[in-house]
This record gives structure tokens, sequence and C-alpha cells, in this order.
């Protein structure tokens, strides 16, 4: 057991969260950085005992995957990093409490687009939640979060003109176009509450058909 | 507005939880730093509020109550920042019971044995505090609470 810890603590502990894959994130200490050990612990808020994360221990990385171990959502947590130097160490240093569910970013949708000669039609598939197994059961962050909606900008290439819809089904249909015209769109997924809002899709361009 | 109506049973109640979750944002860090004890959660020990899914009108009007009267009053710190969060908090929650009130005139809240058991368990970790601690507590968990109460 360490009697007594004199190093530098780790700095900036944090849940790196995106679609509730939880990376706990932090920095060396002040003044160290190469040869600096860390192990990991963490923690169910209520529940309270602390568990050690075996595949964290004695690492010289500054982060550590505990997906699996904050996979439920609907729970809260704390996780914790103790660095080692030469025979040294600094105390633990804990993160702010986690909620998943509101401290997690989310990703833009995937975007399927189709036209013809006078409308363009638009398809969309929320992110899904971080799977443990490939062979997992996809959890789409729709039926995480009852608020989650899309914002949909549709630009005419020739014109500038630009068009934003906000949808919360998956589809979306823009008529009265004109033909023979690119049409770009860029949709943000965006959740009411906890107030979520992703970045938008890579634009995705296509041209209405010739009349 | 950012209104948003929330079913709970027979109950619809239309409520601006956007304003309330800012609000909260706002403080969750300091007064979750004031709650050093992880051994303890008052809506979420033994069993994870998201557990219950039926008797919502009951848990919400036993909840809501619980929040004026046990907690929000208790709440008091040393940054009037904070304190006029939790005084909107407050407030946002009095309207909300008052509408709650109107509708559970006209319809019978079901209560069951396990939402009964629940509230029960909620009074029994909160009871395990002083009471600055438990509605300090308290206070620091309305997220599980929004988050539940905003589940479809």
């Amino acid at each position: 057991a360490e009697l007594y810890c004199s190093l530098p603590s780790p700095k900036n502990v944090h849940f790196e969260s995106k679609n509730l894959k939880n990376i706990l994130d932090w920095s060396p200490p002040e003044g160290l950085g190469e040869g600096v050990l860390y192990k990991v612990k963490y923690l169910i808020y209520g529940i309270g005992k602390w568990i050690k994360k075996s595949e964290c221990k004695d690492i010289s990385r500054t982060w550590c995957d505990l997906s699996n171990e904050t996979y439920n959502h609907e729970d809260q947590y704390y996780a914790s990093v103790k660095a080692f130097f030469s025979g040294n160490c600094s105390r633990w240093t804990e993160t702010a409490r986690f909620n998943p569910l509101t401290d997690t970013k989310i990703d833009p949708p995937a975007v399927t687009v189709s036209s013809t000669e006078k409308s363009i039609s638009i398809v969309l598939t929320a992110p899904e939640k971080w799977k443990r197994t490939p062979e997992e059961e996809s959890v789409s962050l729709y039926q995480v979060y009852s608020g989650l909606q899309y914002n949909v900008s549709v630009l005419n290439k020739k014109t500038k003109k630009r068009w934003v819809f906000s949808i919360k089904n998956n589809t979306l249909v823009v008529p009265r176009l004109e033909s023979n015209t690119v049409y770009c769109v860029n949709v943000q997924t965006y959740v009411t509450t906890p107030l979520l809002l992703s970045g938008f899709s890579k634009e995705c361009c296509i041209a209405t058909l010739k009349d | 507005t950012g209104n948003k109506i929330l079913r709970f049973g027979p109950c619809m109640i239309s409520m601006n939880v956007n304003e309330i979750r800012a609000s909260f944002t706002a403080i969750k860090a300091t007064i979750q730093a004031k709650d050093a004890i992880r051994t303890i959660s008052i809506l979420s020990y033994p069993y994870s509020l998201h557990n219950f899914n039926v008797d919502r009108c009951c848990i919400i009007h036993h909840l809501l109550r619980f929040y004026v009267d046990k907690v929000f009053k208790h709440c008091e710190t040393e940054d009037s920042h904070v304190n006029r969060k939790i005084s909107s908090i407050a407030n946002s929650f009095l309207s909300i019971k008052k509408k709650f009130r109107q509708c559970n005139e006209q319809n019978v809240c079901d209560c069951g044995e396990e939402a009964i058991e629940k509230y029960k368990q909620i009074l029994t970790n909160y009871g395990q505090l002083n009471i600055t601690s438990a509605a300090m507590k308290s206070l620091g968990e309305l997220d599980i609470l929004l988050d539940w109460m905003e589940k479809a």
C-alpha cells in the first residue's frame, strides 16, 4: 500500500463521451510526462464501492476506456486516476459525477439522398449507442432520447438559396424544386432535453433529374 | 418557448424542462461537489428510478412534494448565484405541482405497492443523512429525476 504520496496529481480528469462510448481522459501531472504510470478505478454512484480497472493498471497512456463499466446510461459514475513515478505516487484525482445521458456528445445521422425531376428525398439514420461487441444488437440513440430530432439544411447550389427543416421522423421529401439542378444536404442531430447538438453531417449533394 | 408536455399516467403536464435543466446544469458541479457521500443515492438506491415506469403519476406526485417540502428550502448556499438558480428551479416545481394538483383532482393517481415502496425507500435514504446533506444530495440528483420524467 502507498504510505505517503507527494507526486503532483494528474490533471483535468474527466470523461470524454461520444454516443455513450465513455473514455476516461486526463493530463500528466505538472512537470512530468515520460515515464509516469497510472492506475484507474471507478464507482457507480449510490453503490459507492471503488472498483479497480485492471486493464488500466500501470499504463503510460493518459486515457482509459470505461465504456463497458459505464454501459448502463441510467446510472451515474465517478472515476479516479493515480500517478506513479520513480517510486513516488500522487493522490487519487476524481472526475465530477458523470451522467452518460446528459454528458455525452452525439454524432450527426447517416444521410441518404435520392432525387426525381422536381424533388429530393432524404433518409436519415440516427447514430447508434456504443456497442460492447459487434454482434450485440444495435441501440439507436432514437430509442435512448425521446426528444431526438434533426435539423436539415438543403442548399440550391446554383441560386445559393437554402432551406432549413426541423423534423422528428427520419425521412423528408423536399418538393417543387428545379429540375437538372444540384442540391446539397447537411443534417444535424438535435436532442431537445437534455440539450444535445451534434455537428453537421458531411455535405451530401445530388442533382434533380432533367425534365 | 421550450414547453414540453410530459405524460404521467392520466396526467399530461406542460413544463419547460429545458429551463429547469439549464438552471441545474449551471449549478450541478457546485452542488455535487458538496456531496462527498458516494455510497448513498436518494433516488437511485437500491433500484434506479428508471426501473419505475408504472404508477408514474403516483411517483411524480410524491416527488414534486418531496422536492418542494424537503429539498429546496434546505439548500441555502454561500453563493448568491447558486441560490438564485435554486429558487428558479423551486419556482418551476411549484408551478408544476400546481398544474398537477388540478389534474389530480379530476383523475385518481394509482399508487401501487411498488410505487409506495419506492417512495418509502427514498424517504429512508433521505433519513440516513442530516437534513442539509440529504437536501443537497437530493438537489444534486435532479438530473436523475429530469431524465426519468422525460422518458417516453
